[in-house]
């Protein structure tokens, strides 16, 4: 790449395109193998599951002001508890934050993709990229590794929160396995133990009031319930009690880590210390 | 064709004197280490003079646009294939400037067949501490030079040299920003000015400073960034906006 951006002839039009540039560099991405070989395509006689994200459960709500991310921190393989203190909301800039669910090794290699891309963009081009095309790029790295995920390997779905700046209000969007986008309304959730609290998200929003009508303090408590249910209810997810779930929000002046002190302090109020609210 | 020594050194001597020509009448930069970060500070026309190239990272340069920017997005290149496939720890100033660009450079100087650089750059790196950060000069030629404290390039070395006089500080003592800004701006005077006249060699007074800001403030336009060392954004890097400079310059003028 070097010699490609060298001083000398005139090169084709720098599109900011980190992907592009690592493989014009030779750099292999362990998650971009394109599409699914013939072999590795379910056929019609054999059908094969679409590949879900499991193990975890990662919460985003929109509040007033912006979007919070909470998950727990458990990390599995098969039956055992390999790890109680994995990160799975990050912020890939200072307008974006991912929550992920699914295959650690591979999402920690997309997040790690991602921030040097959206990054890389904004440094070459001197302007920063759209929404839009981080939400595309976020699709293209899930498409990358289609291939891998139909084989039952690496498998990955992120919840991707941003701040809108064009229109001034956060926004929640979540993805299949086959890299297609959505955007959620109000919240989202990924992981196994998403599935367990899906309806209380609706019972939450009708009996009490909207997600994005409540303060940043009420919406964390209610995600910090939600996931205390799902820790009851999937055995991948871990609780609070031992090490305190992480919460970042994203919002218009940037990424908001809340500490874990006063998330524990949280926990603590609300009696959820032994795993269950009393 | 034949081509002897006596043509090849001929050859690199009338390059250097086309770039050094072109190089005189450009806008200084100044580099100061301060106590919560590093700043690069400039007078430019119309084209943005001062660029993020990593998240410790950040680059400037005099010279022709067009090399600005291959300098600038081939040092943004190697810093990310690096970052990304080892690590941001491992995307070090002295790695970017003396073993990616620095040979480069060189090589488009020793080129006898194309048009050489004209350029002469700064990189400065925040550290985690201020006794870790680093500037590096980068020449046209492919020379280098690291520095710590503060650093600047100009048209001219006398220039260089006028300008490192207004960036002393103590050992161990770093200035506040505030400080920071108003010595660059001084520096950055005193190397305009004495890149603007060769012949000079009576050091510029404080009023001929004075009438060389006003005057080139109202021409151009000031420009500075940091890279903060303990920031909680995300980006390190940061434009300095009018509200931050205004203050400095009407303290000065």
């Amino acid at each position: 790449m070097v010699s490609k951006n060298s001083p000398g002839p005139i090169h084709s039009p720098h599109t900011g395109d980190f992907m592009r540039m690592l493989s014009d560099a030779g750099v292999q991405l362990p998650f971009a193998q394109g599409s699914p070989s013939p072999a590795q395509r379910p056929s019609a006689e054999a059908p094969s599951e679409m590949p879900q994200a499991h193990g975890t459960t990662v919460i985003a709500v929109k509040y007033h002001g912006g979007v919070l991310n909470v998950g727990d921190r458990r990390a599995t393989s098969a039956m055992a508890i390999m790890y109680d203190r994995a990160d799975k909301v990050l912020a890939l800039d200072d307008h974006t934050l991912i929550a992920i669910a699914g295959s650690y090794a591979t999402a920690m290699q997309v997040v790690r993709y991602l921030r040097h891309s959206f990054r890389y963009y904004a440094r070459t081009q001197l302007q920063e990229m759209s929404l839009d095309g981080k939400v595309n790029e976020v699709a293209r790295a899930i498409a990358g590794n289609l291939a891998a995920a139909m084989q039952g390997v690496g498998g990955f779905l992120p919840v991707l929160s941003a701040w809108d700046s064009e229109s001034g209000e956060g926004r929640i969007f979540f993805y299949d396995a086959m890299g297609a986008r959505f955007e959620s309304a109000e919240y989202g959730a990924a992981g196994s133990g998403s599935e367990r609290i899906r309806g209380a998200f609706d019972y939450i929003i009708r009996t009490k009031r909207p997600f994005t009508k409540m303060t940043l303090e009420e919406a964390l408590t209610e995600c910090l319930v939600l996931l205390d249910i799902a820790s009851d209810l999937d055995a991948a997810t871990g609780g609070g009690y031992k090490v305190a779930p992480v919460a970042r929000a994203v919002t218009a002046d940037g990424i908001l880590d809340i500490p874990e002190p006063r998330i524990r302090h949280m926990i603590r109020e609300m009696g959820l210390v032994n795993g269950h609210a009393v | 064709m034949l081509y002897s020594p006596y043509d090849w050194n001929e050859s690199l001597q009338h390059r250097s004197e086309y770039v050094d020509l072109r190089l005189r009448s450009g806008s200084p930069v100044a580099g100061v280490s301060y106590d919560e970060g590093v700043l690069l500070l400039t007078i430019r026309g119309s084209q943005r003079k001062i660029f993020e190239v990593y998240d410790r990272l950040m680059f400037s340069a005099l010279g022709n646009q067009a090399d600005l920017e291959s300098v600038r997005i081939a040092a943004i290149d190697v810093a990310h294939q690096e970052g990304f496939s080892r690590s941001p720890d491992d995307v070090t100033i002295q790695r970017i400037v003396g073993f990616a660009i620095s040979p480069l450079v060189k090589r488009a100087f020793a080129d006898a067949f194309s048009t050489p650089l004209v350029i002469r750059a700064l990189f400065a790196e925040v550290g985690r501490h201020p006794d870790r950060d680093a500037f590096f000069t980068l020449n046209y030629d492919g020379e280098f030079a690291a520095l710590t404290g503060s650093a600047a390039v100009a048209g001219t070395l006398a220039a260089e040299q006028a300008m490192m006089e207004h960036l002393q500080w103590d050992a161990n003592a770093r200035p506040s920003l505030h400080g920071a800004i108003r010595a660059a701006l001084w520096a950055w005077a005193a190397g305009r000015l004495m890149a603007s006249e060769p012949e000079r060699d009576a050091p510029p007074s404080g009023s001929d400073l004075e009438a060389v800001l006003s005057r080139e403030l109202k021409a151009g336009a000031l420009e500075a960034a940091v890279l903060e060392r303990n920031t909680s954004r995300e980006s390190k890097f940061r434009l300095l906006s009018s509200a931050e400079l205004d203050p400095v310059v009407a303290q000065l003028l």
